[in-house]
């Protein structure tokens, strides 16, 4: 998909399947994709798709 | 399949290129970032990193490890730049991340239309790296040489 520090990218993001999700705990919204999404605030798995 | 562990390499040496692969070896988040936003990348332990390098001598193949480590092991992460960027030009390694990785030449270094596409040399076009349970697939890069090498200490 892209890269890091100095192999950056041009990644046409809008092209890609990105998910909207709330978390349930501490009620933090993200951007997310893949599978077993958890929250990047508290790392809680009880999260929903917006 | 070849067999892959986790805290090991997969370098795929072409005439003109370079391919280094690693599994994420456990379920895990990554970021990618934009200057607009950011998006989480949720990743299985199965999935693979793949760093494609322009170059076959031993520079490329530390850049190639170096890049792969700051990704999975220093959970830096990965920066999108804005199109047009004069840094774009410059790039001697790339990056992709996903189950399947398919490597092309027909896409401009660093602009990465689809998740599993990975620009490469002319030499691997075409060619299709999967990540399967214990270890890696590669299809259409039955001429290229590949070893494994340490990557971590798990």
């Amino acid at each position: 998909m892209c890269s890091v520090g100095g192999g950056d990218f041009d990644l046409e993001i809008e092209k890609i399947e990105v998910e909207r999700y709330r978390c349930n705990n501490c009620g933090n919204k993200f951007d997310a994709m893949g599978e077993k999404v958890v929250c990047p605030s508290c790392q809680s798995e009880n999260v929903v798709k917006l | 399949m070849i067999p892959l562990r986790n805290n090991e390499m997969l370098l795929v040496h072409g005439n003109s290129g370079t391919l280094a692969v690693v599994k994420v070896g456990a379920q895990r988040q990554f970021f990618v970032d934009t200057p607009e936003s950011e998006i989480m990348l949720a990743m299985g332990p199965e999935e693979l990193l793949v760093a494609s390098g322009f170059g076959t001598d031993e520079q490329i193949v530390n850049g190639l490890r170096c890049v792969l480590y700051m990704i999975r092991e220093v959970n830096s992460p990965l920066i999108v730049l804005p199109k047009k960027h004069p840094a774009s030009a410059r790039l001697k390694i790339v990056v992709s991340a996903g189950e399947r990785i398919v490597l092309s030449c027909e896409i401009t270094p660093g602009t990465h239309p689809e998740q599993h596409l990975l620009c490469g040399t002319k030499e691997f076009d075409g060619a299709e790296i999967l990540g399967v349970e214990g270890g890696v697939v590669l299809n259409g890069l039955e001429w290229a040489k590949y070893e494994k090498r340490g990557f971590s200490s798990r």
